[in-house]
């Protein structure tokens, strides 16, 4: 009895020890698959985190807040993929005996051993079972099964973590170039950009961009500028509410992320230009033309308004009060985030800072000779709206003479195969001489 | 684990049972040049305790292989030589009037049904009411004539041969028979270096002794302990669900036939080929099969290799093909091929 006794203790233990090793197994197996959603979570939070805080270094309030949407959906989505694995991964005691069959080559008998063991149909070959397969023991040691520790998510996890350390202080490292490139004279003090009001693609201010622009221009111009902005105004529905509000929520989101103050920004300078005026003026309707667009005329200067402004009192005064009256207190943020500069601001540069600005119009009045008034004319500037054809012409020796005929291409004999034909229809053609006769007639006729 | 160990559990026949297995096989190879794989089957078809159908070509020893088989178990054993004209009563028995001090009463006179190893010779010939007499006594042991039923003695070992060709006057068997037949066994011509060895075998004035395995009148009842030990393998829930499924993905997509309830696993082949696809006894032929491979691994518990390996012998005759297979020259074979390729990723 004693004997009997003590075998089935050891039987016991051999079980004992065979559960331990794969409870040991499952243990690991479904902390590599904790780990690999884990990291995956974090390597997608991250990775989207990075891009949106990139994108709202760099991009517009739209941009940025359509890239942020996809982005958080990617990562949100991509998180639910990654922890839905991570749970369909995780082993039951009978699969972790499974998998340590499979990479232990024990052909079953961990599956059996756990499925007999947990209440299955008793055998007479259990205790061979037992025997045999705790023999076989060094074949399914947790290390062997499956001997890493940490999931190579965490790859992924270290990846989006080493692009956010370099996409974050590259966004801001350039946000912080621009700023000083502003200030330190990158831009140009004064004067800024110039720009046609006819090319200008002119729609209310962007309620997301605080006022950091000033305009320049004569009042016809910015009476003009007025009529388009409220043109544009008139036609937005409720989508251009939307999206208005879309764009402060959007701009809000980006200072917050970025930490950026809407007056840390340098201010833009642009200056507006009204070409189609210029020409109407050069047409000859002089009668018609505003009162700086006559100026500009006289002087032969279009392309710089403020240029034509500075020797015309009357326009300066209409550009010094012109924005404050009607364009700063009707709309306040005009033309983009554009703030209209009052009557000190808007003092127009001199004209040595507008000599390269004349390309947009002529330099000499329509209908007058240049030959004998201003000297031999300049060669015409081409603009924008304007391109070159480039030929190619080389002299030949070919080319024809008084009264010679004109210039015949050689005939080129190419070689024919033998179905062909030479193109010789006068050789192959045979016209009865009665009938050369009729067809003479005819064609005489 | 060492073979003292092994020796030291409570189980030894499990060491036994592939030693006489093998000691088997040598006894029948000393006859049967070749068809190894074909020998095994057929010993794992007796040990598990069904019946086998084996399919060749003539010539290629079926009858040889049944006959040498019985010499080496020294069980008894009879040959039937299935014709047109076999009745019913010719196998299984049937009742006679016999005197007896002046007294006539009928007597059961057994057939040749009454023995332990019966080869049932070219049973496509017979009709398939003379087939059918075999049912009984395949399934239940036992036959029944006249109201009486008589048992028949453990083991009983049905082997029947079926010749491919010469299909002219042949009875195609019922489908019900063909299920009660455990394995599929399939002879071929054998290869030039067989043949050379067949031919010095047969042909010289020495015939090969065969031995018995088994002290005599200790036969019966060895197999019989050797069939319970098969028995006593265990098997894995994971594995039983693995033989499940793929019986189940023999069946074709029928609604009529499989009811609610459609396979997890589709194989296209099956849908477009099989009528009917294998019965639940195409799964125990599974288990069976795969418990005895297991044991002569000196196993205690199937694995799904072990599985994998019977699939053809185990399934391929419960497969029937519609016209399309045949038109298309499609094999019972190919289809068990892609069944077995389908489930065999669904391990778990």
């Amino acid at each position: 009895v004693k004997i009997a006794v003590t075998e089935v203790s050891r039987d016991e233990q051999k079980l004992w020890l065979i559960l331990f090793q794969v409870k040991a197994i499952r243990a690991r197996l479904n902390s590599l698959a904790v780990q690999r959603g884990l990291f995956w979570t974090l390597a997608l939070m991250v990775g989207a985190a990075a891009g949106i805080v990139a994108a709202a270094m760099d991009l517009g309030p739209l941009t940025f807040l359509t890239i942020a949407a996809v982005l958080v959906a990617l990562a949100t989505a991509g998180s639910i993929a990654a922890l839905r694995s991570a749970w369909l991964r995780l082993a039951s005691p009978a699969r972790a005996a499974a998998i340590a069959d499979v990479r232990g080559e024990l052909k079953g008998r961990l599956a059996t051993i756990q499925a007999v063991a947990g209440g299955g149909r008793p055998s007479s070959l259990w205790p061979y079972l037992v025997e045999d397969t705790y023999g076989a023991r060094g074949q399914f040691e947790p290390s062997k099964i499956e001997p890493r520790w940490f999931s190579r998510a965490a790859w992924a996890a270290l990846a989006a973590m080493i692009l956010a350390a370099l996409l974050i202080p590259g966004a801001i490292f350039e946000r912080d170039r621009q700023v000083l490139m502003a200030e330190g004279g990158g831009l140009p003090a004064t004067g800024g950009i110039t720009a046609d009001i006819n090319n200008l693609d002119i729609r209310p201010a962007d309620p997301a961009l605080a006022p950091n622009a000033e305009v320049y221009a004569d009042p016809a111009t910015l009476g003009k500028l007025r009529e388009r902005l409220a043109q544009e105004q008139g036609a937005g529905g409720a989508l251009s509410k939307f999206a208005n509000k879309a764009r402060t929520f959007a701009g809000e989101l980006q200072d917050e992320i970025t930490g950026q103050r809407p007056q840390d920004q340098p201010p833009v300078r642009l200056r507006l230009t009204d070409r189609g005026a210029d020409q109407y003026a050069s047409g000859g309707r002089d009668s018609n033309k505003p009162p700086s667009a006559q100026a500009d005329a006289r002087n032969g200067v279009s392309g710089g308004l403020s240029g034509g402004d500075a020797e015309n009192p009357s326009a300066q005064q209409q550009n010094g009060s012109a924005p404050d009256s009607s364009m700063g207190s009707d709309n306040p943020s005009v033309g983009g985030g554009m703030s209209l500069p009052d009557s000190q601001t808007a003092q127009p540069p001199s004209d040595s800072q507008l000599a390269g600005d004349g390309g947009g119009g002529s330099e000499h009045g329509s209908g007058t000779d240049p030959s004998s008034l201003f000297g031999a004319p300049s060669p015409p500037q081409l603009g924008a709206d304007s391109f070159k054809i480039a030929i190619d012409a080389d002299p030949s020796d070919e080319a024809s003479g008084p009264g010679s005929p004109g210039y015949l291409p050689p005939k080129v004999h190419a070689p024919l195969n033998s179905t062909q034909y030479p193109d010789e229809p006068l050789a192959r053609a045979s016209v009865p001489s009665v009938d050369q006769m009729t067809i003479k007639r005819v064609f005489e006729r | 684990m060492s073979e003292a160990a092994i020796a030291a559990v409570e189980m030894p026949t499990v060491a036994d049972f592939a030693r006489v297995f093998r000691r088997i096989q040598t006894e029948v190879h000393k006859v049967i040049v070749g068809h190894e794989q074909a020998v095994e089957q057929l010993l794992s078809a007796l040990l598990a305790g069904g019946h086998v159908l084996i399919e060749g070509v003539p010539g290629t020893g079926k009858t040889t292989l049944v006959k040498v088989l019985g010499m080496a178990l020294d069980l008894s054993f009879n040959r039937i030589q299935f014709t047109v004209d076999l009745m019913p009563a010719d196998i299984t028995g049937t009742r006679v009037i016999l005197s007896a001090d002046g007294r006539r009463e009928f007597s059961f006179q057994p057939g040749p049904v009454f023995a332990h190893l019966l080869l049932g010779d070219e049973i496509n010939r017979a009709t398939p009411k003379t087939q059918s007499a075999l049912l009984e006594a395949m399934a239940e042991l036992q036959v029944t004539v006249g109201g009486v039923t008589y048992p028949l003695a453990a083991p009983y070992f049905v082997m029947a041969t079926l010749n491919p060709i010469e299909m002219e006057g042949t009875y195609p068997l019922p489908e019900a028979q063909l299920d009660r037949f455990l394995f599929k066994v399939r002879l071929g011509y054998p290869g030039e270096r067989d043949l050379v060895r067949i031919v010095s075998s047969t042909t010289g004035p020495e015939q090969a002794g065969i031995e018995p395995v088994f002290p005599a009148g200790e036969a019966a009842a060895r197999i019989e302990d050797f069939k319970r030990l098969v028995r006593e393998v265990m098997v894995a829930p994971s594995i039983e669900q693995y033989a499940a499924r793929m019986v189940r993905a023999t069946q074709p997509d029928n609604v009529r036939i499989l009811g609610s309830e459609r396979s997890q696993i589709q194989v296209d082949a099956v849908n477009r080929y099989v009528s009917f696809g294998a019965s639940p006894r195409g799964a125990q032929a599974l288990i069976l099969g795969a418990k005895v491979r297991a044991m002569l691994d000196a196993r205690a518990n199937i694995a799904y290799d072990d599985v994998d390996a019977v699939t053809a012998p185990a399934l391929e005759h419960r497969l029937m093909l519609n016209y399309a297979a045949h038109t298309d020259n499609v094999e019972a074979s190919d289809i068990v091929e892609q069944v077995v390729k389908a489930v065999r990723g669904t391990r778990g």
